[in-house]
């Protein structure tokens, strides 16, 4: 919940509790992973073994995104093209919104939502930033720079804040929306622990959802804006 | 003295920055909703588009509640 100092050090190098956890999400979405394609069944085999159990489920989470940013982008091909950014932009702020609803999380030392912090969703942002600009590169080549002369020049510097904007806006939505809830229920939690936290636990259950999803399509109608021509 | 006046700051800058984008995504959710109504196999991309909509809306009370810790990390 808060930003907090660190909790312990590695040489002059400071971990708070955000880090931590963060390395946790890591892990424990690697692990998941790494049990969901252990053994994998396919339908291409002699007889037809159909996905069960964490492959099913984990199955069935990927085509949902596949499905949905394609709707978004309007290209299916594209949105396959750049799905592994997005999808897993989606899993992991979902994930770390969630770690903030844990019993205690932001007062145990090594448990705090890293998304409450402004340092990770700078990062996510920045990054989503840099690579939107790199794909746009990649598809056009240095002709990416002319469409921000259109569909007038004198439009330039507009187009130029709109650009710059976004990072800033990204960021700070997502650490706006995870911060100010945290500290509602600590203050409902201070004021009545019993009951009075529940209705907003569940609105932050909705919220967290909302705000990964709202990351993921603003991240795919940026990356769509730089790489699909609409004029061709 | 100046630590009140900064405290009623703070308070005016979320409170003025939410009336705006309030009604603001009030419009547009019920806008969104009466086109749910009307033609419920659009839902799926009336919702997607609303989500957009009101994220946009929602930064701007996102700036008002950043203005307000920053005047309050003042005292």
């Amino acid at each position: 919940m808060h930003e907090g100092g660190a909790i312990f050090y590695i040489g002059s190098f400071g971990v708070t509790s955000i880090m931590t956890t963060m390395a946790g999400i890591t892990i424990i979405l690697l692990l998941v992973c790494l049990k969901a394609t252990k053994k994998l069944r396919t339908v291409e085999g002699a007889d037809i073994e159909t996905p069960t159990g964490l492959q099913n489920a984990m199955e069935w989470l990927v085509e949902f995104l596949d499905k949905f940013l394609a709707d978004i982008m309007g290209n299916a091909k594209v949105a396959r093209k750049y799905f592994p950014l997005m999808a897993t932009l989606f899993i992991f702020i979902l994930i770390s919104n969630y770690s903030g609803l844990l019993p205690r999380a932001g007062h145990l030392p090594g448990l705090a939502a890293p998304t409450s912090s402004l340092s990770v969703t700078v990062a996510l942002s920045v990054t989503v930033f840099i690579s939107t600009f790199a794909f746009g590169f990649k598809e056009h080549g240095i002709k990416y720079i002319l469409h921000f002369f259109k569909p007038v020049a004198f439009l330039f510097p507009l187009m130029l804040i709109d650009e710059l904007i976004r990072p800033v806006s990204l960021s700070l939505r997502l650490y706006g929306n995870i911060y100010g809830e945290e500290m509602i229920g600590q203050q409902f939690f201070q004021m009545f622990p019993l009951f009075l936290p529940l209705p907003m636990q569940f609105l932050s259950l909705l919220m967290g959802l909302i705000q990964a999803l709202v990351f993921m399509i603003l991240t795919s109608v940026y990356i769509s804006e730089a790489v699909i021509d609409e004029h061709e | 003295m100046e630590g009140s006046i900064v405290a009623i700051a703070a308070g005016l800058a979320i409170g003025l920055a939410a009336i705006g984008p309030g009604i603001g995504q009030g419009i547009a959710a019920a806008g969104a909703m009466e086109g749910m109504a009307r033609q419920p196999e659009a839902s799926g991309t009336i919702r997607t588009s609303m989500f957009i909509a009101l994220a946009f809306m929602e930064s701007l009370t996102i700036y008002g509640l950043l203005i307000a810790f920053m005047l309050l990390g003042k005292f």
